[in-house]
C-alpha cells in the first residue's frame, strides 16, 4: 500500500506542472451547490434506498443538491487514491474504516468532529466511533457494520437432542459441545469458510482478550499471545481432535460454506451476519434455520469490526454542506432503512432499536442486532501495515496452521517475524 | 484399422472443442440458474428451473446496455486507430535496418515493463488538463496508446514474414513503392492485420483498470466497470446477474470474430517464391 502511495506521490510530483487547481463540488454563488456522492451500495435494495434518501434530501434542500455516482467495491482503493492525488475525489466518499486509514493519514479527509452533535456521538456505539477517529479527529460517520454469528439448522440440532441456546450470549465452549453433539455419520457440526481467516480471527480476538495491535500508523506494534492464538487453536482442536468441522470448509470462502449448510452436511456455520438475507433467499424450501446468540469468549462477546463509512473530501469546496448531508444520511430512520436493505447492523443504538422493533420475530434479526451492541474498537484499523501483513503474512500463516503444516509456535513466529519484515521494509 | 482413424480424429476434435467450450457452457448455464441453485451443492449443467430474471436484472441494473454501447465505441475506435498507426509503422520497423530500428524495437519492449499503477496518475492528470478525463475519447486514446506497442510487435512479425523478393519482383516490373505496398504487401499482410485487430478489439473490450480510474461518471462507464458493480462488498456477489451480464458481454466479441474469421486465412504466400 505504501509503495503504491509512494509511486502515486512520485508521479504526482513529476506531473505537478500540468495540473490546475481543482475542487470537488460545483456550484456558484447564484446557483445551487451540487455535491458528488460516490456510493458503493451494491445490493438492489440498498441502491434503491440510497436513491430514496438522496431524493428526500434533494427535495428538502433545493440549495444543496446531491448527485450519486455509483461505483463498485472491487478496486475502489485504486480509484480513490487516483482521485485524491489528482484532486478529483467526490465530495462524499463511501468506503470502510479499514480502507480510510491511509487517506486519513495523508490528510485527504475532512475533520467531521465539529459536525458531530453530542446526541449523535452518544448514539454511536463507542467502539464503532473509535474506529473512524484518527489523531483525535472523526474523519467518517459509520453507516453499517457486520458481526460474526452462528447460523444453525434447527432440525439437525433437535435430531441430535441439542436444545437451541437462548441466552443473551453463547460461549465458544457451548459451540464446541453442540458441534460435537451434532457430528454424526456424514454430518458435521460446523462449517466455517476460513480460506481468508485473518479478518475473522482478528475481529473475534477481543472475546479472548486478544488485541493484536497497539499504537497507530507506522508506530503500531503487533503482539501475538494467548488471546490472539486462542481462537485459531480452538478451530484446530475442533477440526482435528473433535472432527466436528467439515474439513473442506476450512479452505472455502464464507459464501461457499453455505452450500453444505443448505444440504444438511453441516449443522451450523459461522458467517458474517449479512448472510441472513442470502440464507432467507437461497436456502431450500422448508429449511428451518436460526441464528444462535452472540458468541462470547473468556473476555466477553466483544468483536472488532470495520464499519462502512461516509467521509468528506477535505478539498471539497463544500465541506460543511457535505457533512450536513452525511449527518442526515446517518439519522435514525435512514440508518435503519439502509441496514435493513443491506442486511447489516446499524452502528447507532437508536437505529438498532428501531430496526429491532420493526423486525421483531423475523428469523435471526433479534440475535444479529443483539450482536451489534458488542462491537468494540478495532486496533488493527490504526496499523498502517495491517493490510499488507494480512495479505502477505497472516493469511498464508493461518492457512498453514489450519492445514496442520505448522503448530501454534510456528504460527506465532511467522506472524511476528512477518510483521517485522513488513514494517522494516 | 485405417477405417477407425477418421472417426477417432473427429472424436478427439469434439473432445477438444468441448474442453475449450465448457467454461462458456457453464457460464451460460449459470446465467439461467436461480440464486438458490447457484449456492447449492447440486452440480447440473442444465438448470433445475430456468431463471431468466438474471438477464432482466443484468439489463435493467446499472445501465448495462448503455455501458456495452460505450465499450463498443471505445473498442472499435481504438482498434481502427491502432491499426491505422501500426500498419505503416510496423512496415518501417520490419524493413528498416540500423540504429533507428533498434531504438524503435527497444522502445516497444521498454514500454511494456512499466506497471499500470505507475503511469495511471500522470496519465489521468494529462487527460484532465486536456479536458479528456472522464471522457470516452480520452479512454480511446489511452487504449490505443497502450495497445500500440503490442500491435506493432505483432504486425512487424507478419511483415517480416513477407519475402522481400516479392517486393523486389514488383519493383523490377516497374511498380512504384506505393503500388508495391498496395498490391503486394497489404494483401499478404491482411491476415496479420485481422489478427491484430481482433487482439486490439478484445483488449479494449475487456480493459478494466484504465476505465476504472479514468471514468468518473456512470454514463461513461464501460462494460467491465458496470459488471464490476455486481461484485459487492462483504464478499457478496450477484452470481446469476453477473453470469448473465458476462454472457451478454461476450456476444459482441463473438460477432466481431465471426465477421473477421474468414479473413484469417493462412497460406496466402504458399508458392509465392519459387526456389
Amino acid at each position: 500500500m505504501k509503495t503504491r502511495r509512494l509511486l502515486a506521490a512520485a508521479s504526482l510530483m513529476a506531473t505537478a506542472l500540468l495540473v490546475a487547481a481543482c475542487g470537488g463540488g460545483s456550484g456558484d454563488a447564484s446557483g445551487p451547490v451540487t455535491l458528488t456522492f460516490q456510493s458503493l451500495s451494491d445490493q438492489p435494495a440498498a441502491i434503491a434506498q440510497t436513491q430514496k434518501i438522496v431524493g428526500a434530501w434533494n427535495t428538502a434542500h433545493p440549495e444543496v443538491q446531491v448527485k450519486i455516482v455509483q461505483a463498485g467495491w472491487d478496486s475502489v482503493y485504486d480509484k480513490l487514491i487516483t482521485q485524491f492525488n489528482a484532486g478529483t475525489a467526490p465530495d462524499i466518499v463511501h468506503y470502510e474504516a479499514a480502507g480510510i486509514e491511509p487517506f486519513a493519514e495523508d490528510d485527504y479527509l475532512a475533520d467531521l468532529t465539529p459536525y458531530l452533535s453530542q446526541a449523535k456521538r452518544a448514539d454511536f456505539q463507542k467502539g464503532v466511533l473509535d474506529s473512524v477517529t484518527f489523531g483525535g479527529k472523526v474523519v467518517a460517520f459509520p453507516t453499517e457494520v457486520q458481526s460474526y454469528v452462528v447460523f444453525a439448522n434447527k432440525k439437525l440440532l433437535q435430531q441430535a437432542g441439542v436444545a437451541v441456546p437462548t441466552g443473551k450470549t453463547m460461549t465458544w465452549d457451548q459451540l464446541r459441545q453442540i458441534s460435537k453433539a451434532t457430528t454424526k455419520g456424514s454430518t458435521y457440526g460446523l462449517g466455517w469458510g476460513l480460506s481468508s481467516p485473518t479478518a475473522a480471527f482478528v475481529a473475534l480476538a477481543p472475546g479472548f482478550g486478544g488485541k493484536y495491535f497497539q499504537g497507530t500508523g507506522d508506530q503500531a506494534n503487533l503482539t501475538v499471545g494467548e488471546g490472539e492464538t486462542a481462537l485459531p487453536k480452538l478451530v484446530d482442536e475442533m477440526a482435528y481432535q473433535d472432527h466436528s468441522i467439515l474439513p473442506v470448509t476450512l479452505t472455502q470462502s464464507g459464501s461457499k460454506a453455505l452450500a453444505p449448510f443448505y444440504a444438511g452436511q453441516t449443522a451450523m456455520t459461522v458467517q458474517g451476519s449479512y448472510q441472513a438475507a442470502n440464507i432467507a433467499k437461497d436456502a431450500p424450501k422448508g429449511f428451518d434455520w436460526v441464528v444462535l446468540p452472540p458468541l462470547a469468549g473468556p473476555a466477553g462477546p466483544a468483536q472488532a469490526a470495520s464499519p462502512q463509512t461516509l467521509s468528506v473530501n477535505k478539498d471539497s469546496a463544500h465541506v460543511k454542506e457535505a457533512a450536513e448531508f452525511i449527518d442526515y444520511f446517518t439519522n435514525t430512520d435512514n440508518l435503519a432503512a439502509m441496514n435493513e436493505a443491506d442486511a447489516l447492523i446499524p452502528p447507532t443504538n437508536s437505529a438498532r432499536q428501531a430496526l429491532a422493533t420493526k423486525l421483531a420475530g423475523k428469523t435471526g434479526w433479534d440475535q444479529i442486532l443483539s450482536s451489534g451492541q458488542y462491537i468494540t474498537s478495532a486496533p488493527y484499523l490504526f496499523a498502517s501495515k495491517y493490510p499488507q501483513w494480512k495479505d502477505t503474512i497472516a493469511t498464508p500463516a493461518y492457512q498453514q496452521f489450519l492445514a496442520q503444516k505448522i503448530d501454534a509456535n510456528g504460527l506465532t513466529t511467522q506472524l511476528q517475524n512477518g510483521w517485522k519484515s513488513v514494517t522494516t521494509n | 484399422m485405417r477405417l477407425l482413424v477418421r472417426p477417432a480424429q473427429y472424436v478427439a476434435l469434439a473432445l477438444y472443442i468441448l474442453f475449450l467450450g465448457f467454461p462458456l457452457l457453464w457460464l451460460m448455464s449459470a446465467s439461467v440458474k436461480s440464486s438458490g441453485e447457484l449456492n447449492s451443492l447440486t452440480v447440473n449443467l442444465l438448470p433445475q428451473e430456468w431463471h431468466w430474471e438474471n438477464y432482466t436484472e443484468a439489463l435493467t441494473r446499472q445501465g448495462l446496455l448503455h455501458s456495452a454501447w460505450n465499450s463498443l465505441l471505445v473498442a472499435l475506435a481504438s482498434t481502427v486507430l491502432s491499426i491505422i498507426i501500426s500498419v505503416p509503422a510496423s512496415y518501417v520497423l520490419a524493413r528498416l535496418k540500423g540504429k533507428v530500428r533498434a531504438a524503435g524495437v527497444g522502445w516497444i519492449l521498454v514500454s511494456q515493463v512499466f506497471p499500470v499503477v505507475l503511469i495511471i496518475l500522470p496519465l489521468f492528470l494529462i487527460l484532465r488538463t486536456l479536458g479528456l478525463a472522464d471522457n470516452l475519447v480520452g479512454l480511446t486514446l489511452v487504449h490505443t496508446t497502450y495497445m500500440l506497442p503490442f500491435a506493432l510487435w505483432m504486425l512487424q512479425g507478419y511483415v517480416a514474414a513477407i519475402p522481400t523478393e516479392l517486393e523486389e519482383a514488383g519493383a523490377m516490373d516497374g511498380a512504384s513503392r506505393f503500388t508495391v505496398l498496395r498490391t503486394i504487401v497489404f494483401p499478404l499482410l491482411a491476415p496479420g492485420v485481422v489478427a491484430t485487430a481482433m487482439f486490439s478489439f478484445v483488449s479494449s473490450w475487456n480493459e478494466f483498470f484504465f476505465a476504472l480510474v479514468l471514468l468518473q461518471s456512470p454514463e461513461n462507464y464501460t462494460l467491465p466497470i458496470t459488471l464490476n458493480t455486481f461484485v459487492g462488498g462483504e464478499g457478496r456477489t450477484a452470481l446469476g446477474p453477473l453470469a448473465a451480464g458476462a454472457v451478454l458481454a461476450a456476444i459482441p466479441s463473438i460477432v466481431f470474430f465471426s465477421i473477421l474469421r474468414k479473413k484469417l486465412t493462412g497460406g496466402l504466400m504458399a508458392g509465392a517464391v519459387k526456389g
